[in-house]
């Protein structure tokens, strides 16, 4: 034979050593991945330097943000901003890694999931020092940029946890749209299980209880939150009740097969669903409004999620960022990035290229200015943001340093639930056991 | 490297006397300096990019390190935690049970397909690239995707199913009972590059074997069993250690498939699924470098009980 023996044995353990190698390993090593742009130069006076912006977008958005660069660079020609465009998860893996590397964008466009990670561990700027201004944002707006007390993201842009719907789902089962200021948990219950059978669609309500927003509103309707600064605010038997209700829920068909449920987590924004027409309603972001229907072949609209009392004013909803502005603690031109951001915040030249895209403005002012200019869909979305002022409880913490990941710990345990694998005091108490495993590390 | 060694063999006659015998030492280390020239850019970058970033990883797999703050020395406490890790050990059982179920298969079919190739068929090359197609596609996103809406509860494979009258509404990758058998069906289906590697090991036993065999009456099955096998073994070795490595480290399907939740349930949570989770999603990059290295360990382990095996079945002619 041409094989050799010992040749042979030597090739085949050096593609052993070196295929493990190079799969685990290397990609654990400090910078090993990464690059980008750093900001460098310039001096430390505001409107001066060269800035690296990191942002994650979709079309509409990316071309927003060039606009929006390309004017301040206009209003300021000492300013250089390079941007760096990228897409929600892998967004995340790269900014790790450039922030290991000390290779951090100036400017990051941050997730309220993963500010604390980065903001208490010191590598965010405190905003306030450099000259960002949020005393017009409407209440309720700034402290969510907050971590121990500093700020460290500026919001730049409101939205709500929301029921998408599909009235055409609605209409096939002949059925009107729920009053959603009076409704409860057990109506939406009964309102998804009778369109579900009615129309001949799979989910009555879909996404519903792996959401941590719903599951946040749920618990805060009861007096807990998921967190404060203490850690997790909830115990075991608070998480056992939502898994109850969801059992119910499913008894009561208000909510899919469970392979369904599991696979409609995976799926995009444009399969999704509701969109799809196999649900008649789903778990959003008020400020997906406008994407949804413009991949949507049926009207999508909008209800608020339920309460406990069936009274709106009590279902304790929340501002939420839908996404902040953030600088590095490392950048060389703070003064710069701390302009920029106060800029986009405040000034109607950055608001009237962003209008709502980003959700709806956070200062108060800027809320009118725009108003006009927004399409039908932003409107209505502006329209509800106002309409539900009455209905806010207190602004819900940032989640702490390993809180992130609550949501997607939740719907594990609960797919378990649902493929009848576990009963749900024993997922319960392994999600909360978990969460709080992950908080400490 | 052979161009070298047939250097050095022109050398080999006798020195005779010490001066002689110094010239030589030196003229060979001279044709060692050019083989290490030669050498220099696999060397660089096996130090550089990969020696290098593996002792990182050894350090930091005992560091507490998130990323964005400087690691802290922790000593041996991420190697205690993986021990109490439930979640560690599914992923663990996840990959095994890949390992041991989707390497043997593949090799039989990859076996299977190289001898039925061999049977000097015409277009040949036509085949096999059309059989080899499937390994250049499948560890590739854009195949995963297809796969993912393929086994939907609405996708191809339950549509074909319904025509045959069957409810079919089985979700192969979002119900934990298949999800894993249908990623294992997806690696088995990219038997393409051990196909090729037992085709031309197949080439290579020369034809009169056969024809002494079967002049002594010997049919096709004791023919296959007595040349073939014993002549390919070095072969299946090959083979097999190279995809065992390769199994323990799948990422991209499962991946793709589960859109990074290594899911339905933790059921397709692949150690490497895992790994990654920890460092990038959770940022304990200390934890998911001592992860790594347990990797390494056990695909040490089962690469040298692999060789300590192969004396008792591997056959080489020399």
């Amino acid at each position: 034979m041409a094989v050799n023996r010992r040749r042979f044995l030597i090739g085949a353990a050096g593609v052993a050593i070196g295929g493990a190698a190079t799969s685990g390993l290397a990609a654990c090593a400090p910078g090993s991945s990464g690059g980008g742009s750093q900001g460098g130069g310039g001096g430390g006076t505001p409107g001066e330097g060269n800035l690296a912006l990191a942002f994650w977008g979709n079309p509409v958005r990316n071309k927003n943000t060039q606009a929006e660069v390309a004017a301040y660079m206009k209003a300021n020609p000492k300013v250089k901003i390079s941007t760096q465009p990228g897409e929600f998860n892998t967004y995340w893996d790269k900014l790790a890694t450039q922030t290991a590397g000390g290779t951090a964008p100036d400017i990051i466009q941050m997730d309220m999931a993963y500010i604390a990670e980065y903001g208490a561990r010191g590598a965010l700027l405190d905003l306030a020092k450099y000259g960002v201004d949020t005393a017009k944002f409407v209440e309720g707006t700034v402290d969510s940029g907050k971590i121990d007390g500093t700020l460290v993201g500026a919001n730049a842009g409101i939205n709500s946890a929301v029921l998408f719907v599909n009235a055409k789902v609605f209409d096939k089962a002949k059925m009107d749209l729920p009053d959603d200021t009076t409704w409860t948990w057990d109506d939406l219950m009964q309102v998804a299980a009778e369109v579900a059978s009615k129309a001949g669609v799979a989910h009555g309500v879909a996404s519903m209880f792996g959401s941590d927003a719903f599951f946040g509103a749920f618990l805060r309707q009861n007096g807990k939150e998921l967190f404060n600064d203490q850690g997790l605010a909830f115990d075991a038997s608070d998480a056992q009740e939502w898994f109850d209700l969801m059992v119910k829920y499913q008894k009561a068909k208000a909510i899919a097969p469970p392979q369904e449920i599991s696979e409609e987590s995976t799926r995009p924004l444009d399969q999704s669903a509701v969109v799809v027409g196999k649900a008649a309603m789903q778990y959003y972001n008020s400020n997906q409004l406008e994407a949804v229907n413009a991949v949507a072949a049926d009207p999508i609209q909008m209800l608020r999620y339920p309460s406990r009392t069936g009274k709106a004013t009590e279902r304790k909803a929340w501002y939420k960022a839908s996404m902040l502005w953030s600088a590095s603690s490392k950048t060389k031109n703070p003064e710069a990035a701390g302009a920029w951001i106060n800029w986009w915040v405040n000034s109607p030249d950055a608001a009237n290229i962003d209008l709502a895209e980003r959700g709806i403005p956070a200062n108060g002012e800027l809320q009118q200015q725009v108003q006009s200019k927004l399409s039908k869909d932003q409107q209505v979305v502006a329209k509800f943001i106002a309409d539900i002022k009455p209905e806010l409880g207190p602004t819900p913490i940032a989640p702490p340093p390993g809180g992130g990941t609550l949501g997607s710990v939740m719907f594990r345990h609960q797919t378990d639930v649902l493929f009848g694998r576990k009963s749900t005091a024993d997922a319960a108490k392994a999600f909360v056991d978990e969460v709080k495993s992950n908080l400490k590390v | 490297m052979s161009a070298i060694s047939e250097l050095s063999t022109v050398h080999r006659v006798k020195a005779r006397t010490e001066a002689e015998r110094r010239l030589r030492k030196r003229e060979a280390g001279k044709d060692n300096k050019a083989g290490y020239l030669f050498l220099l850019p696999w060397l660089v970058g096996l130090l550089v990019i990969t020696i290098g970033p593996m002792l990182a990883s050894l350090y930091l797999s005992f560091t507490d390190y998130s990323l964005i703050q400087a690691p802290k020395w922790v000593g041996f406490d991420n190697y205690v935690r993986m021990l109490n890790d439930e979640r560690l050990h599914n992923a663990l059982k996840v990959t095994f049970i890949y390992v041991f179920v989707s390497v043997p298969l593949q090799l039989m079919l990859a076996l299977a397909i190289a001898l039925l190739l061999n049977e000097g068929m015409k277009a040949l090359p036509f085949y096999r690239s059309v059989f080899y197609l499937p390994s250049m596609l499948g560890s590739s996103v854009a195949i995963a995707v297809l796969w993912r809406q393929m086994f939907g509860t609405d996708g191809l494979v339950n549509q074909v199913l319904r025509l045959f009258g069957l409810d079919a509404t089985t979700g192969w990758i979002s119900d934990p009972k298949y999800a894993l058998s249908t990623i294992i069906l997806l690696h088995v289906w990219t038997f393409g590059s051990p196909m090729v590697i037992f085709l031309a090991g197949l080439r290579q036993i020369p034809g009169m074997y056969y024809e002494a065999a079967s002049i002594d009456g010997a049919r096709r099955w004791t023919m296959f069993r007595q040349i073939t096998l014993p002549l390919l073994s070095p072969i299946i070795f090959f083979n097999l250690v190279l995809q065992i490595i390769g199994a323990f480290q799948t990422f991209t399907q499962a991946f793709v498939v589960s859109n990074g939740t290594g899911g339905p349930s933790d059921s397709t949570m692949f150690y490497t699924l895992y790994l990654y989770q920890r460092g990038f999603g959770q940022f304990q990059m200390g934890y998911a470098a001592a992860m790594a290295w347990l990797l390494v360990v056990i695909v040490a382990v089962f690469t040298a009980i692999n060789f300590f095996a192969s004396k008792y079945w591997v056959f080489y002619g020399d």
